[in-house]
């Protein structure tokens, strides 16, 4: 095998940076917009009005039987064709990617809305809140913090997803370190690299997840 | 609440199916101030990153060349957006209109006209393999039984399944199939292939750029004729017309012969002397 | 509109039908094989999770982490492209070489470890809600540690994770669609085949599409009926709180 050459990455470190930081970029847009609209599809999974409830549920339960990958070229063939114009490759991705995880945030926000005892809402109602209200104020403030562990899980594993965009060609970290290693010929140092840099943030993350549910625990 | 709600729906679904007015690639060009190009990022020497992983290539300069006769004809300054593309998604994403034009290492097949259109000719070769010297492959017959890499979707692809239906390779060879030519030559590099099959100017490319490139070499006669274009949206005339008459502009100025050297010649990144065949071709194409 | 001309019946067109039939058979096959590795793996390292002996603890708790928070896509290319050269040269060879569809069962390795991760956690967190009364009762029957983790720990808990088994059984299958990225000629890899040999690129992904949702039903058809016959009447309570 050879003496492992670690230079290489000390070499390329900018470029694999820049990587990094548009994975940060994918992972940030796909979770906060997964989040908003996970949270619109979570309620309309509570609806009673039919209309709302059947295409919530339906969406939920097709893009949780899908791959990633494959809602990746969907939206990558199917977005400009529907929009009539061209779309960019960073933009194609990041629908694919607030889609997709928006059904993952929506069951999560459902489990989340329906931990709070109904008595909350009929509190709200008999207060003179009308529906509205009594989510933006009651419900979704407490369910969210209920949710913080799950939705912190969920945010790792959308960072990981992000190394997905490698397939459209996007430069995120996977796909920069892959660039370096046509050039540099390095495949075990740079994917070990990736590898370990992938394993310090999620760890971290889900680390601060346990404590922070741990510290929920007690405070309750 | 509820009011809101289907008035946000609503929206969101208006937005998606207000059908984009489209005009062509000059119009859009113009109105958007920006030239989108898209470049190969492993395709040597056509467009492949430098040691400062900026985009560099035969073809990067030839699209260069081509902004700045834009920005001539359209009489104001013009950005050149170069953006990374592969052999799987160059047609889609100008069949899409995401990209103006693709300048990178493109075959111009009949196939392939029905969904894109191409410019003229811009380099002449064909599908070869690339193996290492010690195996001591001779030609395609070789073969078979063998392990063969190849990029998913492209033209090289097509003419080794071609050569195992026909019978041409017998027994087959065995086709791996990566998404595209930096894979495969990790994969020719680790002994997971016995040979990688592309267009024969990008393996001496690959080659060049190995980090011993002794130990390969080009194995046989070329398997298919290759002719490298630059792809254009379909039915754009205007834009079409546009890029022929500058290619034709920059081959009759001497421009291409320079780059040509630049990239080809012998103190260029792949050395390729022009057969006589690619002079007389580029020759030819020069309409007056 | 953009110009996209609709042709459905490429799906089952020849040759077009018969590579997707192929790639559905590789990724029924791939997903198969590598939950039940996975499964039986995974029920080892969650055990070692939460045994009395530190050095297993500690394997379980590493694995599991490393495992679980390195992306899949970038394990299988460590798999793939890295790890066959820390192994002697002759060896390696054989790998790349002599294995028939050597990038399948490298997948295989490479999916079958990240999976059984995930339910190594999973077997822990039920093994960890199984009181210790239970444990302390077989063993004063007489049973010893192993047999008390085979006979009524394990088995508990298998059932007490039900739900998110399904759940990871299904993530699996969907992983499966990763390998097209290192040659295994699945669905996801057959329908972008189809694609650039067709540029009819909407039907083949829809088609490919339509496949994972009808792998999706069954496996949670299939594990409906696991469940049920496994279940132990009484066993586990349904209802709001432990």
């Amino acid at each position: 095998m050879g003496g492992l050459d670690w230079v290489v990455i000390q070499k390329n470190l900018p470029f694999l940076m820049q990587g990094l930081l548009t994975t940060f970029q994918l992972a940030l847009v796909a979770i906060s917009g997964g989040l908003l609209l996970g949270i619109l599809v979570g309620m309309a999974r509570l609806s009673s009005i039919r209309v709302i409830y059947y295409p919530a549920t339906a969406f939920v339960n097709i893009m949780r039987s899908l791959p990633l990958i494959l809602v990746i070229f969907w939206f990558y063939f199917l977005v400009p064709v529907i929009a009539g114009r061209p779309m960019g490759d960073f933009f194609s991705a990041c629908v694919a990617f607030v889609v997709f995880e928006a059904a993952y945030f929506a069951e999560i926000v459902r489990a989340g809305i329906q931990s709070i005892s109904s008595g909350q809402v009929q509190a709200a109602y008999s207060t003179g809140f009308n529906y509205g209200e009594t989510m933006r104020y009651i419900i979704i403030p407490q369910a969210l913090r209920n949710m913080v562990p799950s939705l912190l899980t969920q945010a790792v594993v959308v960072f990981q997803d992000t190394s997905l965009a490698y397939v459209i060609g996007l430069k995120e970290f996977l796909r920069s370190a892959s660039i370096v290693d046509a050039r540099e010929m390095r495949s075990l140092e740079l994917y070990a690299f990736v590898g370990i840099v992938y394993f310090l943030v999620c760890f971290a993350m889900s680390k601060l997840s346990k404590r922070l549910e741990a510290k929920r625990g007690h405070a309750q | 609440m509820k009011r809101l709600l289907y008035v946000v729906v609503a929206g969101i679904l208006l937005l998606c199916f207000t059908p984009g007015i489209y005009a062509g690639a000059l119009e859009d060009i113009e109105k958007k101030g920006e030239f989108i190009v898209g470049v190969r990022d492993g395709a040597i020497p056509f467009g492949f990153f430098d040691a400062n992983n900026q985009h560099v290539g035969f073809s990067v300069d030839m699209a260069k060349e081509l902004h700045k006769g834009l920005e001539a004809k359209l009489g104001k300054p013009i950005k050149l957006t170069l953006k990374t593309i592969n052999p799987k998604t160059r047609i889609p994403l100008v069949a899409n209109r995401t990209l103006n034009m693709v300048a990178g290492s493109s075959t111009h097949t009949i196939a392939r006209e029905e969904t894109v259109d191409f410019s003229i000719t811009v380099f002449l070769t064909g599908t070869q393999l690339l193996a290492k010297k010690e195996k001591g492959f001779k030609s395609y017959k070789d073969m078979s039984g063998k392990r063969v890499g190849a990029a998913q979707g492209s033209t090289n692809e097509k003419a080794i399944r071609d050569l195992n239906t026909k019978g041409k390779i017998d027994p087959p060879a065995e086709i791996v199939v990566y998404q595209e030519h930096t894979q495969g030559m990790l994969a020719l590099q680790k002994d997971i292939i016995d040979a990688y099959c592309t267009d024969g100017i990008l393996l001496a490319g690959l080659k060049a750029k190995a980090p011993n490139p002794d130990e390969y070499e080009l194995v046989g006669e070329l398997i298919t004729y290759d002719p490298y274009a630059y792809i254009v949206p379909e039915d754009d005339s205007n834009f079409r017309d546009f890029v022929n008459i500058e290619l034709i502009n920059i081959i009759k100025d001497g421009r291409y012969y320079k780059l040509y050297e630049k990239w080809f010649g012998p103190g260029g990144v792949v050395p390729y002397p022009m057969t006589q065949e690619a002079e007389t071709l580029m020759k030819l194409q020069a309409w007056p | 509109m953009l110009s996209y001309n609709f042709n459905w019946s490429i799906i089952w067109t020849e040759p077009y039908g018969q590579w997707m039939l192929q790639g559905i058979w590789v990724t029924v096959r791939l997903g198969f094989i590598c939950w039940f590795i996975a499964l039986a793996l995974g029920i080892i390292i969650g055990t070692f999770r939460v045994t009395p002996f530190r050095p297993l603890r500690i394997f379980g708790a590493v694995y599991t982490e490393v495992f679980r928070d390195i992306p899949l896509l970038v394990q299988l290319f460590f798999w793939y492209f890295a790890a066959p050269s820390i192994l002697p040269k002759s060896i390696e060879m054989w790998l790349y070489r002599g294995l028939p569809d050597s990038e399948f069962w490298i997948v295989v390795v490479g999916l079958s470890i990240y999976t059984s991760s995930r339910i190594a956690e999973h077997i822990r967190a039920g093994m960890q809600s199984i009181s210790q009364d239970q444990y302390y009762a077989a063993l004063s029957t007489g049973f010893t540690h192993f047999q008390t983790y085979r006979f009524i720990i394990i088995p508990y808990a298998v059932r007490i994770v039900m739900p998110p088994l399904t759940a990871e059984c299904l993530t699996v299958f969907k992983n499966t669609a990763l390998a097209m990225t290192v040659g295994v000629l699945e669905t996801t890899f057959m329908s972008q085949q189809i694609e650039a040999y067709t540029f009819q690129g909407i039907e083949a992904t829809t088609a490919a599409s339509l496949v994972y949702m009808g792998i999706t039903l069954a496996v949670v058809f299939l594990m409906g009926l696991v469940e049920k016959r496994l279940a132990v009447p009484g066993l586990i309570t349904r209802s709001g709180g432990r």
